[in-house]
């Protein structure tokens, strides 16, 4: 007599993921925002260009590239913004308030590295 | 040889961490005007014909001296028109002519080089 | 580095003097594309109306609810936008609405550095001294000094939290409920909850004559 073989649950099948769907930084990695001087729009502030700071947030749902919306691009890629944590003791020197005080911005997944 | 990459590369409402004076608590009343360009912003951003970001970027080209110079509004308005110019929706001479047309309409026969008073929109 | 002054003055209008180039720019660009059927004759009157209907007492009425209902709070600080909805405050653009709480270690300040981003479904729009240069450079380099011009001060134990709006993400300060308001009625906490408080500059108080001694 053959042996009654229990069926198996089908697994869920594995998924391939669109450019730009997964978030590339979670909350609590350390970045730095690129040093990049673009012509015309942008919307990374320059005071930010070069920093580290954490990324306290993934922003959902991802979203377009701003800086191209700005030329009439409003379709297209959508990456994640990080809402990214900085303290203002280090982004300014000789900060003069809390060593606590921090700045928190909303950042492109285009202008973040790995720090 | 001066270093003119500045002009392009750091735009004129990048002032985050600049120098700057006290804060003057000052607020106005929107004039209709401004309120009817508030208003077009809003619909011309829900037509998908010039969305918020387009209209910073308008403003930002129209350049320091003019930001400097121009109300809030003012620029809006001028960075619309130059929008719509590159658009194709709108030309120059379209523009001009039907400013001319806005600003003959008047209750007085005020005559000057600027434009007569009108009756509000 | 350039220089430049940024002024934004506002331009007192004398109601007979000739209509100035702009509004009759503004104008002729309305009549323009209402011509070409680009946008409808009444919808610039109606939106109008939307602006008009958003004041900063819709903030308060977000404010009061988080403060008296823990559940409504935490949606709230999940989704911004959401929770808004649910009282009914439409968002009638794309962007989406993160609260800050104000908590007895932080308190949150916002700003739009680069142009005039603020909560407008929420709070309407903004005072001209937010979307002037001293306001936008000052906020993220010296936070504590622009509170003082505003007589706020908090104390250095008490992180002061700056968030700088550049991308589609608004925010509106949660500020806390003052000491001796837990038998006040909705209207009375309304009232305590001012469009400065939603922005960060000043705390949530009650003021001097409605103050009693124990």
């Amino acid at each position: 007599m053959s042996a009654i073989i229990p069926s198996r649950e089908p697994s869920t099948p594995r998924i391939i993921k669109a450019e730009g769907e997964q978030p590339i930084f979670a909350p609590g990695d350390r970045v730095r925002i690129t040093k990049r001087f673009p012509v015309g729009h942008y919307r990374v502030p320059s005071y930010l260009r070069g920093r580290t700071g954490s990324v306290e947030k993934v922003i959902e749902p991802a979203g377009i590239d701003n800086e191209e919306e700005g030329f009439g691009r409003n379709a297209g890629t959508k990456r994640h913004y990080y809402r990214v944590a900085i303290p203002l003791s280090e982004l300014w020197p000789g900060y003069a308030g809390s060593y606590r005080d921090a700045l928190h911005v909303e950042i492109f997944e285009t202008w973040l590295e790995r720090n | 040889m001066t270093d003119t990459s500045a002009l392009l590369n750091r735009l004129a409402n990048d002032i985050g961490g600049a120098q700057a004076g006290p804060i003057e608590q000052v607020e106005h009343q929107l004039e209709p005007w401004e309120k009817r360009c508030h208003a077009l912003a809003d619909v011309l951003d829900f037509h998908k014909i010039i969305n918020t970001e387009e209209k910073r970027r308008g403003v930002e080209s129209l350049g320091e001296v003019a930001i400097g110079k121009l109300t809030y509004y003012e620029r809006w308005i001028a960075a619309f028109a130059n929008i719509l110019f590159q658009k194709a929706i709108l030309t120059p001479t379209e523009l001009a002519r039907q400013m001319d047309l806005v600003a003959a309409r008047s209750t007085s026969c005020d005559v000057r080089s600027d434009y007569p008073s009108v009756r509000s929109g | 580095m350039s220089t430049h002054t940024h002024d934004d003055h506002h331009r007192p209008v004398d109601a007979d003097a000739p209509v100035g180039y702009y509004e009759v720019m503004e104008t002729a660009v309305r009549e323009l594309l209402i011509g070409k059927q680009l946008i409808g004759p009444e919808e610039i009157r109606r939106q109008i109306e939307v602006l008009d209907s958003r004041t900063p007492a819709l903030g308060a009425q977000v404010v009061v609810k988080a403060w008296l209902d823990p559940k409504f709070r935490a949606r709230l600080l999940t989704d911004g936008r959401a929770a808004c909805e649910e009282l009914g405050i439409s968002f009638y653009d794309d962007t989406r609405l993160i609260v800050l709480e104000n908590t007895d270690k932080v308190h949150n300040l916002i700003v739009c550095t680069l142009c005039s981003c603020y909560p407008r479904p929420v709070l309407g729009l903004p005072p001209d001294w937010y979307k002037l240069k001293p306001f936008r450079a000052r906020a993220v380099i010296e936070p504590r000094a622009v509170l003082a011009e505003f007589g706020t001060h908090i104390p250095d134990d008490i992180e002061i939290r700056v968030s700088d709006s550049t991308a589609m993400v608004r925010y509106l300060v949660l500020p806390l409920r003052p000491e001796g308001t837990e038998a006040y009625t909705e209207a009375q906490l309304a009232a305590l909850v001012t469009r400065d408080t939603m922005i960060g500059v000043v705390q949530a108080t009650i003021p001097r004559t409605q103050r009693t001694s124990l």
